[in-house]
């Protein structure tokens, strides 16, 4: 999967490089690239640590079990595997919860130790289950509470009303997880499906 | 984020228990994902900003903003659109710019804030989350976030649309 995309980009970028005739920018990008990748590994090394540790302190401490209880009506359905096994289900929990609070950098690292959890109970560890793609899109497609990000880079380009988008954001948001939801909803109709038929060759 | 951590100050501080050695633990787990990360992100970010210098999303704007205009998409927010789903410094640098040129509280600049707001960088968070665990078929993620995404930047201009105008 990532090669096709590293291939992509790599052929296209030469591509467009020539058309355009910026080979020498694509060419000082590589070097560019590279030093970014370490810069951003450093970035995310430091954060994984610090919210890696807070998400075992709070579990430990039992407030992530507290959070997952109440979510548990809801996230049952759409994490069934996870909810059952107990596998990646409060870092399930503690990764929406971070995305809605705006907490985003934070998400990550908590999606990280989900993905590592639920990973120990896929039957195919080289393809993701049902649950993995769930999060990830999930994760694209996140509910935000108070997207600060935008609100500051809004007051820096000098709009009038900075907080004008709210509802409208609020609005799409529900509306792109909800639509999420149900395309990964066929995921679990499919696996379902399949099972049956294969309970029944085995009769 | 002072929040959460002050909490788990509280937790440190009042607790029973000395919770620290959890702390430890759970940190030493997450350097461990972070620095299995690197080999991926290389390769991710070094083809990102190739794509970047080359001139081929002004180019890729042009071509499809007749399509993005018929569904009612200003056309200003391509550029924006276009590295959205693969860079977060990329496509926060063409918002600003995007805000600086068209105004905050301009059409284009309305929805470029509402998808700016409600999508996320789509390819980086699915490669990275799914090679830290090592997996390598991504089966129908990379679809299912697509559809998610197109109808994302569709519904917020048309929102926008109904909302302020």
């Amino acid at each position: 999967m990532l090669g096709k995309i590293f291939g992509t980009f790599c052929t296209l970028s030469l591509l467009f490089g020539i058309l355009c005739g910026k080979l020498t920018d694509v060419a000082a990008a590589i070097p560019d690239g590279a030093a970014k990748a370490v810069e951003v590994t450093l970035t995310l090394l430091g954060m994984m640590c610090l919210w890696s540790g807070v998400l075992q302190v709070l579990s430990d401490a039992g407030v992530i079990q507290k959070i997952a209880r109440t979510f548990a009506p809801f996230l049952r359905h759409v994490f069934p595997k996870a909810y059952k096994t107990g596998e990646g289900y409060e870092e399930i929990c503690a990764t929406l919860s971070a995305n809605f609070l705006g907490v985003g950098n934070a998400a990550t690292p908590f999606a990280l130790c989900a993905m590592k959890k639920m990973q120990g109970h896929n039957p195919h560890p080289e393809s993701a289950d049902n649950e993995q793609v769930t999060l990830a899109v999930l994760s694209t497609a996140s509910l935000t509470l108070v997207p600060a990000n935008l609100l500051a880079l809004r007051r820096a380009a000098g709009s009038q009303n900075p907080f004008s988008i709210m509802i409208p954001v609020w609005i799409t948001s529900i509306l792109c997880v909800s639509f999420a939801l149900f395309l990964t909803s066929f995921l679990r109709i499919r696996e379902r499906f399949s099972h049956t038929r294969a309970s029944k060759k085995h009769d | 984020m002072p929040l959460i951590l002050a909490g788990v100050g509280c937790i440190l501080l009042f607790g029973k228990r000395d919770r620290f050695e959890s702390f430890l633990v759970g940190a030493r787990q997450g350097l461990e994902t972070a620095v299995h990360l690197l080999p991926t992100l290389c390769a991710l970010i070094v083809g990102i900003s190739m794509l970047n210098a080359s001139g081929a999303v002004e180019w890729l704007s042009k071509l499809l903003s007749p399509i993005f205009g018929l569904i009612g998409v200003p056309e200003e927010i391509l550029p924006f659109l276009l590295t959205r789903p693969f860079s977060g410094s990329a496509s926060t640098a063409s918002f600003v710019e995007l805000l600086e040129n068209v105004g905050a509280d301009s059409f284009a600049g309305l929805c470029a804030s509402v998808i700016f707001a409600t999508s996320d960088t789509m390819v980086y968070i699915i490669s990275v989350y799914f090679s830290s665990v090592g997996i390598k078929h991504s089966r129908s993620a990379f679809p299912i976030a697509t559809a998610v995404m197109l109808f994302c930047i569709f519904f917020s201009c048309f929102l926008c649309r109904l909302w302020f105008f």
